[in-house]
C-alpha cells in the first residue's frame, strides 16, 4: 500500500491536515493495530496520507490537579501503567494497560489508540468506564468532551470522525478510599487477547454500606458499557454473598439480553458470573 | 506517487541519513538500507519479538513501526553489543555458556529485551525476568537455559562493577 | 577410558555467530540481480480452475516472469503428489496456481493481486471419518477411496479375540488430537540460482532435507540430480516443517531462475508458511483393551485415522511409527492394531517432532489411565506391573533385554515417582481438594518408550567427510543438517574425541547436496545416532592413517600409539612423542598422505512381516516418563502447569547442556500441544493462521521443570549416545490429562485442554 507520510509538530497543524484530507487520511501513533492491518492488506483503499502522531509532546502526558486526571491521548499503555499517579489514584487503570499485550506493544501503544480500534475486549476501556473517564475530542474549530460509554457505535466502530482527533482522556479523582479490581482471563499467561475482562471500582462508608459501585465488563457485550441495572442491586446496601450472587447473574443475563445467544455464550455466560462474584467478593472484602 | 521520506536517525551510535519509502518499516531500513540482519522477522504482527529493537531506551517490535516514526530516534540492534570484534557483551557471553542458544533465530530480540531489562535493573529475580521476556517467544529452547543465561550475565556484571 | 570431550557441555560451536547477528539464516541471504518470487493461492479448498487471467499483472512495471502449472519443465507432480501448481483442480487452500518473479518484493505482491482466476467450486471433503467410507467423493479422482498410498499399517501378534475372551474387564475408548504447526519462529526462505559454473541449479534455504529437495528437483527441471545442488542456510527452527513447504519453494523459483537466467528468492509470509506448510498429522484412535483383574493386560486392539490432507508424503512413514508404538511401553501378548492415512481437502499432515508419537502416547498413556481407574488401581501401579522388562516381547515379537536392548522403564518410573513425590503429593492433593470447591489440584503420570532411529521405516544411513587441513584445522561436513537441535556441536565432540584433538580445530560446512553423499533425511532424532557413527567411522579412517604415520616416525607399532589431547606418543612412553600439528605436516609434505576421509554409516535394513508387522522394528530405544502437577480453576477452566518432573535414558549425552535444552524445548511444545494450539478451519478456510491467534507457549506459561537424564548402558549408539530430539515432546499432553483427570474426576479425550474444554467438557467451535 502507498501513501504519504506526514508528521506535523502540533495539535493544530495536525487538525488542519485532518480536514485538508478528510477521507483520505489516517492517523497513528502507536500503530500497532495499523501495521497489522498494513501487512494484512486490510486498509482502506482511500487512505493516501499517515498522520504520525507519536513524537507530538503536545499529547503525552499524565496531569493531575485538585480534581482529576488528565491523560494525553498518545501516552503509551507503560507510561500509564507505571506513572505514580494513576498508581495512587487510578491503580484499576494502571493494571488494565499493564496487561495489554506485551513490553514491546506497551511501549508503543496509546490509550487513544485503544480506544478508537473499539474491540469489544480492549483492556483499558473496562478500567476508564469505572473511573467515568471522559474523552477530549479536538478538530480545527472545534473542542469537545464526551463521556466514553457514549464513544463507542458497535464492535470495531467509534464515533469519531474523519475531521477529529482525540487529544486527552481525563477522568475525576475518585475519593482516596476507593478499592478497585480488574481482572482479564486469557488462554495463556502473556501477551493475549481477553477472552473475558473486567473493571470494578467502588467506595463503601464506616458501616460497609456501598456509597459506589461501579462495574464494567468487558468482552461480552457489543460496546463496552458500565452495568448500571447490576451495579443497583447492590447500592446503598451492605454488600453479602446473596447480594453479590444476584449482581453476577445480572450481569449474565444482561450479557445474553445485549448480545443473544453467540457460539461463545455457552462458556461466557457462567464464567462472566463467576469473575463478577469473584471480584465482587475481593473489591466489597465480604467473606 | 509517494514521496520519499528523509529520515535522520541514530543507529548503535552512529548517524544516519537516508531516502526511504514511507511504507517501509523500521525493521526494513534496519535490514535492507543498514544492512544490519540481526534484526529478524518472524510475524510481522507483533506477536513473536524476532524484530525487537530498542529505540529511545525501550523495547520495540521494529515490525510495527513505520520508517518515518524513527525520525530522530536513537536505535540499538544486536549488533551494537559487541563493542569490539570478539568482544562478546557478557549477556551475548552468557547465552552461550548457559545453552540459550538452539537456532538462535528468537536470539537477537531476546537479547535486546535482556540487555534492556538489565539496564534498568541489574538484578532482577526470576519473575522480572519473565515478565521482561514476556514478548520475545522461543520454540526451541523451552527457555529454562535463556532464564539462567539472563541471571548468569547479570550476577557476572554486578561483579564486574 | 574417561571420554575427553564427550558428556561434556561445552559451547555450541556456531554459537558465535547467532549471538552477534551475523549468522546468516535465508532471508538475510541476497544475491545480485535477484527477482523477488510470491505465489498466488487457491481461494477455494476443492475448485476446478476454468481460467488465469495474468494479462493485468504481466503488465505492471517490474514484473519479470510470471509461471502456471504448463510452465513446469519436467514432472508437475512431485513425491506425495504435491504438484508444482495446481493445474486443473485446486484441493485445498494452500495450492499455489501461478509465481510472480518482480524486481521487488512489493511488486510482486501487487502482481499477486492482479492475477485473477476463475473457478467452479466443487464441494469439499472435509471430514475424516466420512472420506474413509466414501468411494464416491474422492480428494484424488484415479483411486478407489481417500486412504493415503502405502499408509495402512498393521499390528498383528498373538491371537486378539481369544486375547479378549480371558479378559475380566474390557474398555472402549475414542481419543482425539488435532492440527497443529511446528511453529518454528523462522519462516521459511528460498533461493534458486542458475549455476553459476556449470548448467543446472544451485538452491539455498531453510531446507531441513536437502536430498529430497535435490532430488525433487531434478524431476521437476527434467535435470540429472547432479545439475541440481543445494545447500541450505543456517536453518531458524524446524522440527520436521521445512520439508513440503521449501520443496514447493523451490521447484517454483528454480523453474522462474532458469527462465529468467537471475537468482530468484522466495520468503514465505507467516499466514503463509502456516497455510502451506505440513502439520501435525489429526488423529482419530479408537482403542479397545482387556485386562485380568490384577490389572495384567491382555489385549488391545486398535483402530486409528490420520488425516492427511489432500497430498502427503510422510503418511506412510508416520503411520508405520505409529503403528509399532500404538500399544505402548506395554507387555501386551495379544495385538491388532491398524492405521490409515485418510486424504481431505485441507490443510496437510507431514513431520512433525515425534512423528505419531505425540498424538499415539496421549492416545494410550490416557487409556491406561482409564483402565487403571476401572481396576481401582494406581496409575503408578498399572505401569510398574505391565511396562516392558527384560524378557519381555513388543509389539512387534521383538525380545527386549537381548542383543543389548536395556529395558529400564521399570527403574526409571519408579525413581521418576519418587523424585516427584507421587505418592505424597497425591494424597496431599485429595486433601486439598475435599477443602477446596473451585480451584483443584492434580498429578499425573506419562510414560513411554521410542524407537530410536528410522528402524523399519527406512536404512538409517548417514555419511560424513573429516578433512584435515595443512595447518591443523579441521573441517567436518554432515550429510545431516544443523536446524538448532546442536547436531553440529554433537558432531564436533564425537569427531574431537575420536581423532584425539581438541574442539577448537573444528569447522564445519553446510550440508552441500554436492559435496558429500546422501545417506537419508535429518529425521527420527538420527543426527547423532546415525550421523555420529558416520563422524566415528570418518575419524577412524584418518586416526588409522594418523597413526600408521606417527608409528613409523617414533619407531612403534602403530597399535601402541595414542593420540590425545593433541598430543600423539607411543603407549607407556609419553617422551617417546609428537606433536599433532607436526605429524600433519609429516603426512602431507613428507608423505602425501591423504588426510580427507568419508565415513559411511550403515546399519543394515530391519526385517519386518508386511502381513503381520512382526520383527525388530529397531536396533535399540530410548524411555521416558513425566509426573506433572497442575492446578484448574473449574469455573473458568483455566489450567496451571505448575511443575514437570521427567526422566528420560537417552543413552550417554554428548553434551548435557544441550541435551537438556532440547528436551526443555520438546516439553514446552507438548504443553502447547496439550494446553493451547490449535487452528480454526471453517468449510476447509484456515481462520487461524499466525501468532496472534495460534498461541505457543510464553516464557510465562513455562512450569517448574526438572529434567532427569539417566545413563544406562547401551553401546548401539556412538559413545553410548543414542536419541534425544523429539523425545521430550511426547510426555506432557497425556500426563497432563491424567492430572486433570485426577484434579476434577473428568476425564477429557481430546486435546487442547482449552479453557471450554476444562470448563465444559467440550470444545465450542464459531
Amino acid at each position: 500500500m502507498d501513501f504519504d507520510f506526514l508528521q506535523p509538530t502540533d495539535l493544530d497543524e495536525v487538525c488542519k491536515l485532518l480536514n485538508e484530507y478528510k477521507g483520505k487520511v489516517k492517523i497513528i501513533s502507536g500503530g500497532t493495530d495499523f501495521m497489522i492491518d498494513l501487512h494484512k492488506d486490510e486498509l482502506s483503499p482511500e487512505i493516501e496520507y499517515i498522520i504520525d502522531v507519536s513524537n507530538l509532546r503536545d499529547l503525552n502526558y499524565i496531569k493531575e490537579d485538585d480534581n482529576k486526571i488528565i491523560i494525553g491521548a498518545g501516552t503509551t499503555h507503560n507510561e500509564i501503567a507505571n506513572n505514580p499517579i494513576v498508581n495512587k489514584w487510578a491503580p484499576v487503570l494502571a493494571k488494565a494497560t499493564n496487561s495489554i499485550g506485551s513490553p514491546q506493544i506497551r511501549n508503543r501503544g496509546t490509550l487513544a489508540g485503544n480506544i478508537v480500534t473499539a474491540s469489544p475486549a480492549a483492556d483499558s476501556v473496562p478500567a476508564l468506564l469505572v473511573l467515568n473517564g471522559k474523552v477530549k475530542i479536538k478538530t480545527s474549530s472545534t473542542t469537545k468532551e464526551i463521556p466514553l460509554e457514549d464513544f463507542f457505535i458497535k464492535p470495531y466502530q467509534s464515533k469519531i470522525n474523519q475531521d477529529e482527533l482525540i487529544v486527552e482522556i481525563s477522568f475525576k479523582k475518585p475519593p482516596m478510599e476507593c478499592k478497585s479490581g480488574f481482572k482479564k482471563l486469557t488462554r495463556r499467561k502473556a501477551v493475549d487477547k481477553a477472552r473475558l475482562n473486567i473493571a470494578v471500582l467502588a467506595l463503601q462508608n464506616n458501616i460497609d454500606e456501598i456509597e459506589i459501585l461501579r462495574i464494567a465488563p468487558g468482552s461480552i457485550t457489543p460496546t463496552p458499557e458500565r452495568f448500571e441495572k447490576t451495579e443497583n442491586i447492590l447500592l446503598n446496601k451492605r454488600p453479602t454473598k446473596e447480594l453479590i450472587k444476584k449482581a453476577a447473574e445480572q450481569v449474565s443475563s444482561t450479557m445474553i439480553e445485549k448480545s443473544g445467544y453467540r457460539w461463545s455464550t455457552e462458556y461466557k455466560k457462567p464464567v462472566i458470573k463467576t469473575m463478577t462474584r469473584r471480584i465482587l467478593t475481593r473489591v466489597l472484602e465480604v467473606e | 506517487m509517494m514521496e520519499t521520506l528523509s529520515l535522520e536517525f541514530k543507529v548503535n551510535g552512529q548517524e544516519h541519513k537516508l531516502s526511504v519509502t514511507p511504507n517501509k518499516r523500521l525493521l526494513d531500513v534496519l535490514r535492507e538500507d543498514l544492512n544490519l540482519i540481526g534484526v529478524k522477522e518472524g510475524c510481522s504482527v507483533g506477536e513473536c519479538g524476532a524484530c525487537t529493537v530498542i529505540m529511545d531506551g525501550k523495547i520495540i517490535n521494529s515490525c510495527m513501526v513505520l520508517a518515518g516514526q524513527a525520525q530522530n530516534s536513537e536505535i540499538l540492534t544486536v549488533e551494537g553489543l559487541e563493542k569490539e570484534e570478539g568482544k562478546l557483551h557478557p549477556l551475548q557471553q552468557a547465552f552461550l555458556d548457559a545453552g540459550a542458544v538452539q537456532c538462535g533465530f528468537c536470539t537477537p530480540g531476546m537479547l535486546m529485551s535482556s540487555y534492556n531489562l538489565l539496564q534498568s535493573n541489574p538484578d532482577p529475580d526470576e519473575e522480572e525476568i519473565k515478565d521482561a521476556i514476556a514478548g520475545n517467544f522461543c520454540r526451541c529452547t523451552g527457555y529454562k537455559q535463556i532464564i539462567d543465561a539472563i541471571k548468569l550475565a547479570a550476577e557476572r556484571m554486578n561483579r564486574q562493577s | 577410558m574417561k571420554a575427553d570431550v564427550i558428556n561434556k557441555s561445552s559451547n555450541r560451536v556456531d554459537g558465535y555467530e547467532k549471538v552477534t547477528g551475523k549468522a546468516k539464516f535465508g532471508a538475510d541471504i541476497n544475491f545480485g540481480n535477484q527477482l523477488y518470487a510470491k505465489t498466488v493461492y487457491s481461494e477455494y479448498p476443492r475448485a476446478k480452475i476454468k481460467k488465469i487471467k495474468l494479462n493485468k499483472a504481466k503488465k505492471l512495471d517490474g514484473v519479470v516472469e510470471i509461471i502456471t502449472a504448463e510452465d513446469v519443465p519436467g514432472t508437475n507432480e512431485m513425491f506425495g503428489r504435491f504438484p508444482v501448481l495446481a493445474a486443473e483442480e485446486v484441493k485445498y487452500v494452500g495450492d499455489g496456481i501461478a509465481v510472480v518473479a518482480a524486481e521487488s518484493q512489493e511488486i510482486a505482491k501487487k502482481a499477486v493481486k492482479l492475477i485473477v482466476v476463475e473457478y467452479e467450486e466443487i464441494e469439499p471433503i472435509l471430514d475424516m471419518k466420512k472420506a474413509v467410507k466414501d468411494t464416491k467423493e474422492l480428494v484424488h479422482s484415479d483411486k478407489e477411496d481417500n486412504i493415503i498410498e502405502h499408509s495402512h499399517h498393521l499390528m498383528r501378534k498373538g491371537d486378539i479375540e481369544k486375547g479378549f475372551k480371558g479378559a475380566d474387564v474390557i474398555l472402549e475408548r475414542t481419543y482425539y488430537t488435532p492440527f497443529v504447526d511446528q511453529a518454528y519462529i523462522e519462516p521459511e526462505v528460498v533461493i534458486s540460482i542458475p549455476d553459476p559454473y556449470r548448467k543446472g541449479i544451485e538452491i539455498h534455504g531453510s531446507i531441513q532435507n536437502p536430498y529430497s529437495v535435490q532430488e525433487n528437483i531434478a524431476k521437476v527441471m527434467d535435470h540429472k540430480i547432479s545439475e541440481v545442488k543445494v545447500i541450505h542456510s543456517t536453518i531458524g527452527g524446524s522440527f520436521g516443517g521445512k520439508d513440503e513447504s521449501v520443496m514447493m519453494m523451490a521447484a517454483r523459483t528454480s523453474i522462474l531462475a532458469e527462465r529468467t537466467k537471475r537468482p530468484v528468492k522466495m520468503v514465505l509470509t507467516r499466514e503463509e508458511s502456516m497455510t502451506e506448510s505440513c502439520k501435525r498429522h489429526p488423529y482419530e484412535m479408537n482403542y479397545k483393551i482387556g485386562a485380568k483383574k490384577d490389572g495384567t493386560i491382555v489385549a488391545i486392539q486398535d483402530e486409528v485415522y490420520t488425516q492427511g490432507g489432500p497430498y502427503n508424503n510422510k503418511a506412510m512413514f508416520a503411520n508405520w511409527r505409529g503403528s509399532v508404538h500404538a500399544t505402548g511401553p506395554y507387555q501386551v501378548d495379544n495385538v491388532k492394531t491398524d492405521y490409515y492415512g485418510v486424504y481431505t481437502n485441507t490443510i496437510y499432515g507431514g513431520a512433525y517432532r515425534g512423528f505419531s508419537a505425540p498424538q499415539t502416547v496421549f492416545g494410550i498413556e490416557s487409556l491406561i489411565d482409564e483402565l487403571a481407574e476401572e481396576l481401582n488401581m494406581s496409575p503408578k501401579e498399572i505401569r510398574l506391573k505391565n511396562c516392558l522388562k527384560p524378557g519381555d516381547t513388543f509389539a512387534t515379537g521383538q525380545k527386549m533385554g537381548k542383543d543389548n536392548i536395556p529395558i529400564p522403564l521399570k527403574e526409571i518410573i519408579k525413581e521418576v515417582c519418587e523424585k516427584a513425590d507421587y505418592e505424597k503429593k497425591v494424597k496431599k492433593f485429595k486433601e486439598y481438594n475435599k477443602k477446596h470447591s473451585e480451584i483443584k489440584k492434580g498429578i499425573g503420570i506419562s510414560c513411554t518408550l521410542r524407537g530410536a532411529g528410522l528402524g523399519g521405516e527406512g536404512i538409517d544411513t548417514a555419511g560424513a567427510t573429516i578433512t584435515i587441513d595443512k595447518d591443523g584445522s579441521i573441517t567436518l561436513i554432515s550429510d545431516l543438517t544443523e536446524m538448532g537441535q546442536g547436531m553440529r556441536t554433537a558432531h564436533a565432540q564425537i569427531a574431537a574425541e575420536t581423532l584425539g584433538v581438541s574442539l577448537e580445530r573444528l569447522s564445519f560446512i553446510n550440508t552441500d547436496t554436492s559435496i558429500i553423499m546422501d545417506g537419508g533425511p535429518t529425521v527420527a532424532s538420527r543426527g547423532t545416532l546415525a550421523g555420529g557413527q558416520a563422524v566415528i567411522a570418518a575419524g577412524k579412517k584418518l586416526k588409522d592413517r594418523l597413526k600408521k604415520v606417527a608409528a613409523e616416525k617414533l619407531n612403534c607399532d602403530k597399535e601402541v600409539i595414542i593420540i590425545k589431547n593433541d598430543q600423539v606418543y607411543e603407549y607407556d612412553n609419553v617422551n617417546n612423542m609428537i606433536d599433532f600439528d607436526e605429524l600433519i605436516g609429516v603426512c602431507i609434505a613428507e608423505k602425501g598422505i591423504s588426510l580427507s576421509a568419508q565415513g559411511w554409516y550403515n546399519p543394515g535394513p530391519e526385517e519386518l512381516s508386511e502381513e503381520t508387522g512382526q520383527g525388530n522394528a529397531y536396533p535399540t530405544y530410548v524411555y521416558g516418563c513425566a509426573v506433572t502437577e497442575i492446578i484448574v480453576d473449574t469455573k473458568t477452566g483455566e489450567v496451571g502447569v505448575e511443575k514437570i518432573i521427567a526422566g528420560y535414558d537417552i543413552g550417554t549425552p554428548i553434551n548435557p547442556q544441550q541435551v537438556k535444552g532440547q528436551l526443555y524445548g520438546g516439553i514446552l511444545q507438548g504443553l502447547g500441544y496439550g494446553l493451547m494450539e490449535e487452528f480454526e478451519q471453517k468449510e476447509g478456510y484456515l481462520k487461524t493462521d499466525n501468532f496472534d491467534d495460534y498461541l505457543i507457549p510464553s516464557i510465562k506459561d513455562i512450569p517448574d521443570i526438572n529434567v532427569i537424564l539417566f545413563d544406562f548402558e547401551d553401546d548401539f549408539g556412538p559413545y553410548g549416545a543414542k536419541s534425544v530430539g523429539e523425545l521430550g515432546i511426547e510426555l506432557v499432553a497425556p500426563s497432563l490429562v491424567n492430572a486433570f483427570k485426577n484434579a476434577t474426576n473428568n476425564r477429557i479425550r481430546e486435546i487442547p485442554l482449552n479453557l471450554e474444554r476444562a470448563s465444559l467438557g467440550k470444545n465450542l467451535s464459531k
